[in-house]
C-alpha cells in the first residue's frame, strides 16, 4: 500500500527534474553551407574504392583538427590541378568548396587492411579556407602526449591509446616539443606545404591509428576518420568544438 | 575479391570496448637485458615503467641523444639518423573489440606477421610480437630522393637487428 503511495510522488518529481528541450539554436551561415558525401563514397569515381556504408565513428568526441572553419575534406591527388586531376591551379576555388567527399581508401600503393582491395590512403586530407599557407593552426583533437616530430609530421597519442597524425604542419611553426602533454584544442603547428625537401599541396593529411583486438588476437590499423571528423566539424560549427 | 566480402561483415560488430591486451612474455636474454655495456641513462630510466617487452634495434640502443616517451602501455623511442629519423614504438592497449571470429580471422590472415612499406614518403615496419603490436618507422628529410625512404633494405635490417632491452610484467 505504502508503495502505492510513493508512485505519484516519483511520477511528479521525475516530472519535475526531466530537463526541458532548449530552443533550437538557428543555424550559422556556415551550418547552412555545409555538406558532405556519404562515407566511403570517393570523387571521382576512379580515385578507389572506399568502404561505403561504415558509418561507424571510429574516435568518437574528437575535436576538429584544424583550429577554425571552414575547412574542405577532398582529395588533393584527384582535384584540380592535382596530379590525377583537371588541370588548373591547385587554389581553384573548387577545391575551397562543400561537399566534402571522403579520401580515406582512395588509391596508393601501402597496404590498407580495411580498404577493398587492401591499399587505400590511411587518412583524409584537409583543405584550410583559403589556399595560403602558415595561417590555419592544425590543433590536438583530444588531450594527450606528442609522441613525435619528424621533418613534416606531428603524432598526439590521446588518452583513449589511438594515434593521430598530423602531416605537412610548417617546421619552424611547431609549438610542441616531443614529449609534451597536450589538450584538445592545444595549437600544434601551422597547415602548410611541407613535406620535406619535397613540396605538396597546401593541406593537412590526418589520420588515426588504433588497435582492434579480435577474439585474442589484436592489429594496429589506421580505421576511417571521415564519420569521426563530420561529426566533430558539426561540433565546431555550432560553436561546441 | 574475399576482402570486399568480408567488410560488410564488419559493419556493426566493432565495439568501443578498450583495454589492455595479453602479453605472451618472451624468455628473456640476460646478455640483452643486462649488457657488458650498460646502456645510456636515457633509455633504462625512459622505459623503467613500462610494462610490455621494449625493442629497439641493438647498435641503437646506446645512442645517447636517443628520445623515450613512455608510460606502463606504450613507448615510443626515437633518434636521429643522418637527415633522417628513425623510431620505435609498442602499445599493449586495444580501442575496439571484435567478437565475430569468423569474419575477423579472416582480416587477421589477410595482414602479414611483419609488414614492410613506404606511407607518405615514410617507410614503415609493422608487427606484432607476443600479443603486442609495434612499428617501426624511418622519416627522412627528402623523402622521394633518400633510399633509406624509398627501398626497404634499411628497414628491413633495422628490424632483423631488434633486441628485446627492457619492460617487465
Amino acid at each position: 500500500m505504502r508503495t502505492l503511495l510513493i508512485i505519484p510522488f516519483i511520477l511528479f518529481f521525475s516530472a519535475c527534474t526531466q530537463e526541458q528541450p532548449k530552443p533550437n539554436k538557428p543555424l550559422t551561415e556556415e551550418e547552412k553551407k555545409f555538406t558532405f558525401s556519404p562515407a566511403g563514397q570517393l570523387v571521382p569515381a576512379k580515385s578507389g574504392q572506399g568502404r561505403n556504408g561504415d558509418n561507424y565513428i571510429y574516435a568518437p568526441g574528437i575535436r576538429f583538427p584544424i583550429e577554425s572553419a571552414p575547412a574542405y575534406l577532398n582529395s588533393q591527388v584527384y582535384g584540380i590541378g592535382g596530379l590525377y586531376g583537371a588541370r588548373g591551379s591547385l587554389c581553384n576555388e573548387k577545391n575551397y568548396q562543400y561537399p566534402w567527399h571522403d579520401n580515406y581508401c582512395e588509391k596508393r600503393r601501402w597496404g590498407m587492411p580495411l580498404c577493398s582491395g587492401g591499399k587505400g590512403h590511411q587518412g583524409v586530407d584537409i583543405r584550410t579556407a583559403t589556399c595560403e599557407k602558415n595561417k590555419y593552426y592544425a590543433v590536438a583533437v583530444e588531450d594527450g602526449i606528442i609522441t613525435y616530430i619528424g621533418k613534416y609530421t606531428v603524432k598526439l597519442r590521446g588518452k583513449s591509446g589511438r594515434t593521430y597524425r598530423y602531416l605537412h604542419l610548417d617546421s619552424p611553426s611547431v609549438l610542441v616539443k616531443k614529449g609534451e602533454k597536450v589538450n584538445r584544442g592545444d595549437r600544434l603547428g601551422l597547415v602548410s606545404n611541407n613535406m620535406g625537401s619535397t613540396k605538396t599541396s597546401i593541406h593537412l593529411h590526418f589520420d588515426i591509428k588504433e588497435t582492434i583486438k579480435i577474439n585474442g588476437k589484436s592489429t594496429k590499423v589506421y580505421v576511417p576518420p571521415y564519420t569521426s571528423l563530420v561529426d566533430a566539424y558539426k561540433r565546431l560549427l555550432r560553436g561546441n568544438p | 575479391m574475399r576482402r570486399l566480402l568480408i567488410l560488410p561483415l564488419l559493419f556493426g560488430i566493432l565495439s568501443a570496448d578498450s583495454g589492455i591486451l595479453d602479453i605472451k612474455w618472451p624468455k628473456p636474454n640476460a646478455k640483452h637485458l643486462k649488457p657488458s655495456t650498460p646502456y645510456p641513462k636515457v633509455l633504462t630510466e625512459g622505459i623503467k615503467d613500462v610494462r610490455l617487452p621494449v625493442y629497439i634495434p641493438n647498435s641503437y640502443a646506446y645512442i645517447k641523444n636517443m628520445v623515450v616517451i613512455a608510460d606502463k602501455n606504450f613507448y615510443t623511442i626515437s633518434f636521429p639518423f643522418k637527415g633522417a629519423t628513425v623510431t620505435i614504438s609498442g602499445d599493449r592497449t586495444y580501442q575496439e573489440s571484435v567478437s565475430n571470429k569468423q569474419e575477423f580471422k579472416a582480416i587477421l590472415k589477410a595482414i602479414p606477421p611483419v609488414t614492410f612499406q613506404q606511407e607518405e614518403g615514410i617507410m614503415t615496419a609493422e608487427f606484432n610480437r607476443h600479443g603486442v603490436n609495434y612499428s617501426m618507422e624511418i622519416e627522412c628529410d627528402k623523402p622521394q630522393r633518400d633510399k633509406r625512404c624509398t627501398d626497404t633494405k634499411l628497414i628491413k635490417e633495422l628490424y632483423s637487428r631488434l633486441i628485446m632491452v627492457g619492460g617487465h610484467p
